[in-house]
């Protein structure tokens, strides 16, 4: 038993699972980013956009938002030229615009009319309103929908196994091929699970404290500073 | 100075402004009363443009207000004080006041914050720069909206009922800044219900009534003499 659960642990068989890591975080990280910059573009669009635009945003959306993300995951893998590399970056953050988008929207429904009106009345433009006075309250109020969804896209990465994308969940099934005891392969698994739980609970934590730190509602620049 | 020429306001069938024509001087301060619903409140709203007329021409300094250049003609002439004080909660008092000054005005920030500075001490609040508006009492959220609409040097204020969402207690301390910058030469337009204050500061009274102007006068034949029957039923029963 004791002897199973080492040949799993080998520092070769860690290393090999640390550069799958290095790739989830790669994953993880450019959709979290990515997601966040073109979920606003579509919130902004569905909700303050009545034309064209606004349709599509929300037909986007909707699309997306209701389909399984594996489904976009071989879509994109199989159905189009991007390399192997970009097309886990290309799917997921397909997919998780959308359910960010629609996130955001929710902040930018709560905040009160008078606020543009504010704004309107002191001279600024719509954009400026929107850049100045609207988006940066919708994200404080959003961080902690956010923060789950970002939690949500770490994990979400782990789908890209199914297109032999060697990120983190693709490697621990490459090492599980070696393994055949019961006692190993719960080894392999649970060490697995302890990994997304710690970036994870680290992530949420960093949120947290950052938040304390400055004495407010956790802010959008507190999610970056903490994912930077 | 500002010029509403037949103006005339409808939601949907609702007819809330008929055929408004009013003239505001430079430097005059003028209290608009009337009971709720009589179109007060969008009258002063079209002032700035944040209810297009439906008809009718609205002028200010001579210039007509357009959907087209009502953004550029907020930033230069006219502020506006809401009921509600629309403070942006996401900054601290000191960044509420010079957002506009710094972003719309081209001030450096020190500049700025020098002058919001002098601001807040008219208003009595230079202690209160650094924290949020949320940490606030009502009648000194009113105050910081009054220091903001200050801080861009607007020759218009337009004030929207800015003592009806505060406590009977805080009251006092926003009509005591009005009063104050009523000394000054800008251009006031005040919806209120405060008869005290419409006697004491109001070059002119006007009362409205279901989308009309009823009635209108110097504040002392206004209060003394009103002609008009509904004038008079307003006033006993808002005047006790």
């Amino acid at each position: 038993m004791m002897t199973d659960i080492l040949s799993v642990l080998t520092a070769e068989n860690l290393l090999f699972l640390l550069d799958g890591l290095k790739m989830t975080i790669f994953y993880a990280g450019s959709t979290i980013l990515l997601s966040i910059c073109l979920g606003l573009i579509l919130a902004l669009l569905r909700s303050y956009s009545l034309g064209f635009w606004g349709k599509l945003a929300a037909m986007y959306i909707e699309v997306l938002r209701n389909t399984p993300l594996i489904l976009w995951i071989l879509g994109i893998r199989f159905l189009t030229p991007i390399p192997p590399l970009w097309s886990g970056v290309v799917s997921l953050t397909l997919f998780e615009t959308a359910i960010i988008a629609e996130i955001i929207r929710g902040g930018l429904g709560g905040i009160p009319k008078g606020q543009f009106e504010a704004g309107h009345s002191q001279g600024f433009t719509f954009l400026q309103v929107l850049r100045f006075i609207v988006v940066p309250q919708c994200f404080r109020s959003i961080v902690p929908a956010l923060l789950s969804q970002v939690i949500t896209i770490v994990k979400d990465s782990s789908f890209l196994w199914a297109v032999a994308i060697e990120e983190f969940t693709g490697k621990g099934m490459i090492l599980m091929g070696r393994f055949t005891s019961t006692a190993q392969v719960f080894t392999l698994f649970a060490l697995m699970a302890a990994v997304y739980f710690t970036i994870n609970f680290l992530l949420s934590a960093a949120v947290r404290r950052q938040s304390a730190k400055t004495g407010r509602k956790p802010t959008l620049e507190d999610l970056s500073a903490v994912t930077a | 100075m500002i010029r509403l020429v037949d103006v005339n306001k409808y939601f949907g069938d609702l007819h809330v402004l008929k055929n408004i024509n009013l003239e505001v001087k430079e430097g005059e301060k003028l209290v608009v009363i009337g009971p709720s619903g009589s179109g007060k409140s969008t009258m002063i709203r079209c002032m700035n443009f944040l209810e297009e007329p439906t008809s009718g021409h609205v002028y200010i300094d001579g210039v007509e207000l357009t959907h087209k250049n009502k953004t550029e003609m907020n930033r230069k002439n006219i502020a506006m004080v809401f009921q509600q004080f629309n403070l942006y909660p996401h900054m601290t008092v000191l960044e509420n006041v010079t957002l506009a000054p710094i972003r719309l005005q081209g001030l450096k920030k020190e500049e700025a914050q020098q002058q919001a500075f002098r601001y807040l001490d008219i208003v009595g609040l230079r202690e209160k720069a650094h924290v949020y508006p949320a940490t606030l009492s009502g009648g000194q959220q009113q105050r910081v909206a009054i220091a903001r609409a200050l801080a861009t040097h607007q020759k218009i204020i337009l004030f929207d009922e800015p003592t009806s969402a505060l406590d009977p207690e805080t009251v006092q301390e926003v009509l005591d800044v009005m009063i104050r910058l009523s000394r000054e030469n800008i251009t006031m337009v005040v919806v209120t219900h405060e008869m005290g204050f419409a006697r004491q500061v109001a070059d002119r009274v006007i009362f409205m009534d279901q989308g009309t102007i009823l009635e209108e006068g110097a504040p002392e034949h206004f209060f003394e003499n009103p002609t008009h029957e509904r004038t008079k039923a307003f006033l006993s029963k808002i005047l006790r």
